[in-house]
């Protein structure tokens, strides 16, 4: 038990009470580690949840979402087949205490254009399906939510989607609409993933303070202002079985030369410039709000501050992206030491002294440029 | 470079197939493993089955996904569920139509004559279908990932011609994407707002560990070629020339051109570093000025003048990186 308990220490700490209470309700406790009670399905215990709605007296009901390993990697890989085009697809799991958590998920056969994906008559029809031969195979996982794509502009719900989740909240309840960017992900080097509710209509959210900052490009700005108060974000932890610890664990060792053979420059080039082209756009706004406000003099503090606000923004923006940049070419510095220095002496000294050297200057390069620019 | 555990027992593929191993796969079983005992009620001998999806190019097979099969009610360890089957194979080739079934998988510490009865069945589908066995006891003293694939083979045995399982290596291959996921998820990072430090720290420690790695792989190596030289270990012929491959293909690229490029690469990301911090100054500038104004302004009120000088410093402040911008989209 305390091995066990040690294991799941450092996998989540902050959720600690959270399984606590659900080791409670698990009735074998006594299982080979208690964080795979998660991926135990109680159809009883659901159908409880189920009818009492707790969901239908608090819009807020869900804070949190886990989400395993696997659907994870799903989510982010099926994002990045789509390239450009968005995609998407249905999300299979289960409801505890104010939280879902999503065990699996898989693809519709749906085709997006750039900027939108819904799901029409054939898609629903390859859901069920899917969903009846899942738990003809001993799954009895409830559908919990859809996921699509936002290739290259961060992670949010239009106005199409606050629609397609609003629909959903009301006759497929509990649902959660998932959204995850593979371009920046790419950029980011972790994914990028945002979970949300809508609000029921009419409902007005209690007056919050500034949300999490991101980066939205200045022509879906407004599409994101106008619809951003009618969904709230939860916040999203991952979990994975102790057999995929292990595999993990194991997997490095054949895996390193894939972090090493990486190049995030190469990928995000597009990426980058069209975030670049982004900061230019927003710059001109912000100039010529400054000029003109500039000229009429500067009575009214309020509306100074939020200028300050928007400047405060792009300078964000930019930093985001340098950072992004640095990374990237710490790598590319990293390899050109390690592999193109022509060295007279071969052996592992040499090796071992490039790769501190490298390291060093990399450190020292990444410490420089972002020290300055964190806010 | 790649040390592949051959186990000796068995004998090794002949067929000269190679096999790129997904990680996702490997969640994909594993998961499948803990779902199936989690709903067991803990009871440790639970074997699942299922089917391998991939494609094959050439020689080379990438195996990319993977999903369950069932078993027919009541019909013993091997009697798979065909339409089952069917059904899901369709399924998958809606979403993902470049992808066939290339095997199946399932879990067990050891080759046991029902996989070969599921082997021959799964020839109905695939000719020469490949089979993953994933061993889920966990041993702390395997250093190696407990997988097998094996393919069959017909082999004339006492006379009799009749289908073994040979053993066949394998690599492991990822997708961008799919490399970012398995980082995130072997470390668990916390999802809140990641800082460019952050980022960077955990993208320099992901890199010093790989960077470690490589490091022991090499010495390995070398204290190998040491002990050959003094023929404390037999010659190998076949792995000194490998060795001195690897020696002469440093420095890697050393053209002009990968120079040119490098340094393109590198002035690039300066410029977009420059931007930042020059924006961030702008920035800082414009609040000075505001702050200015307001002091300004306030003494100007006393005076009952109001001031106009102030207005125009904030515009010269953003004047700097505007003009860079118009360079910076372009350079990149």
């Amino acid at each position: 038990m305390s091995q066990a308990a040690a294991g799941d220490q450092q996998a989540t700490i902050s959720n600690a009470q959270a399984r606590w209470e659900l080791e409670n309700e698990v009735q074998n406790v006594a299982g080979p580690a208690d964080l795979d009670a998660l991926y135990r399905y109680d159809a009883e215990e659901q159908k409880a949840l189920l009818a009492s709605k707790p969901w239908t007296r608090d819009p807020h009901y869900f804070k949190r979402v886990r989400i395993s390993a696997l659907a994870l990697l799903k989510m982010a890989m099926h994002a990045k087949s789509g390239g450009n085009i968005e995609v998407m697809g249905v999300m299979q799991g289960k409801i505890a205490d104010g939280e879902f958590i999503v065990i699996d998920a898989f693809a519709l056969p749906v085709e997006g254009t750039e900027t939108r994906v819904n799901a029409g008559a054939e898609a629903y029809e390859y859901m069920v399906d899917f969903l009846a031969t899942n738990q003809a195979s001993g799954r009895e996982e409830n559908l919990v939510g859809w996921y699509h794509s936002h290739p290259g502009y961060g992670c949010w719900l239009s106005g199409i989607d606050v629609g397609t989740q609003m629909t959903n909240q009301k006759y497929q309840e509990p649902f959660l609409a998932i959204v995850v960017d593979p371009h920046r992900t790419v950029a980011a080097g972790k994914v990028e993933i945002g979970a949300f509710r809508t609000f029921p209509e009419g409902y007005k959210p209690p007056e919050e303070g500034p949300s999490e900052y991101q980066t939205i490009p200045l022509d879906k700005i407004e599409d994101f202002g106008v619809h951003c108060k009618q969904y709230y974000s939860l916040d999203i932890s991952f979990f994975k079985s102790s057999l995929d610890s292990h595999l993990l664990d194991l997997l490095w060792n054949k895996y390193w030369v894939n972090a090493l053979s990486s190049n995030p420059l190469l990928n995000t080039r597009d990426l980058v410039a069209g975030q670049l082209a982004d900061v230019g756009k927003k710059l001109e706004a912000v100039e010529s709000q400054v000029s003109s406000t500039g000229r009429m003099g500067r009575f009214a503090a309020g509306s100074a501050k939020k200028e300050d606000g928007k400047l405060e923004q792009v300078v964000r923006d930019t930093a985001r992206v340098a950072a992004e940049q640095i990374k990237g070419l710490s790598t590319q510095v990293i390899k050109e030491l390690l592999f193109n220095r022509s060295c007279g002496c071969g052996g592992e000294h040499t090796a071992t002294a490039a790769a501190g050297g490298a390291v060093a200057a990399a450190a020292a390069a990444g410490g420089g440029g972002t020290a300055p620019m964190e806010t | 470079m790649q040390v592949d555990g051959e186990h000796t027992e068995h004998r090794s593929s002949s067929s000269g197939l190679q096999f790129q191993l997904h990680p996702l796969v490997l969640i994909n079983i594993s998961d499948h493993h803990t779902r199936t005992r989690a709903n067991a009620g803990g009871a440790a001998a639970v074997r699942v089955l299922g089917c391998l999806l991939g494609s094959q190019a050439g020689r080379t097979v990438d195996i990319s996904n993977s999903f369950e099969m069932r078993l027919n009610p009541g019909g013993g360890e091997v009697d798979i569920d065909e339409a089952f089957l069917q059904k899901k194979m369709e399924q998958y080739k809606q979403t993902f139509p470049q992808q066939d079934v290339v095997g199946w998988y399932a879990t067990g510490a050891e080759l046991t004559e029902a996989d070969m009865q599921i082997q021959r069945k799964l020839m109905e589908v695939n000719e020469s279908p490949v089979f993953l066995r994933l061993d889920p006891s966990r041993d702390p003293s395997q250093k190696d990932l407990p997988v097998c694939l094996y393919e069959s083979e017909l082999h004339v045995l006492n006379g009799v011609p009749s289908f073994i399982f040979v053993q066949s290596k394998y690599t492991i291959e990822t997708s961008e994407a799919e490399r970012i996921g398995v980082d995130q998820v072997a470390k668990i990072l916390p999802t809140g707002a990641a800082s460019g430090t952050n980022q960077l720290t955990a993208h320099m420690s992901s890199m010093h560990s790989a960077i470690k790695m490589l490091i022991s792989r090499v010495a390995l190596l070398h204290q190998l070629l040491l002990k050959m030289q003094s023929g404390e270990v037999p010659f190998d012929h076949d792995l000194v020339r490998q060795a001195a491959g690897l020696i002469k293909r440093l420095p890697a690229i050393d053209s002009p051109q990968f120079g040119a490029d490098y340094t393109t690469d590198h002035n690039d990301t300066l410029l977009s570093i420059l931007l930042a911090t020059a924006t961030k100054g702008t920035a800082a500038c414009n609040d000075i000025v505001d702050k200015c104004n307001l002091a300004f302004d306030r003494i100007s009120l006393k005076g009952g003048r109001k001031g106009g000088g102030g207005g125009m410093g904030s515009t010269i402040g953003l004047g700097l990186p505007l003009g860079m911008l118009s360079g910076g989209p372009g350079f990149l």
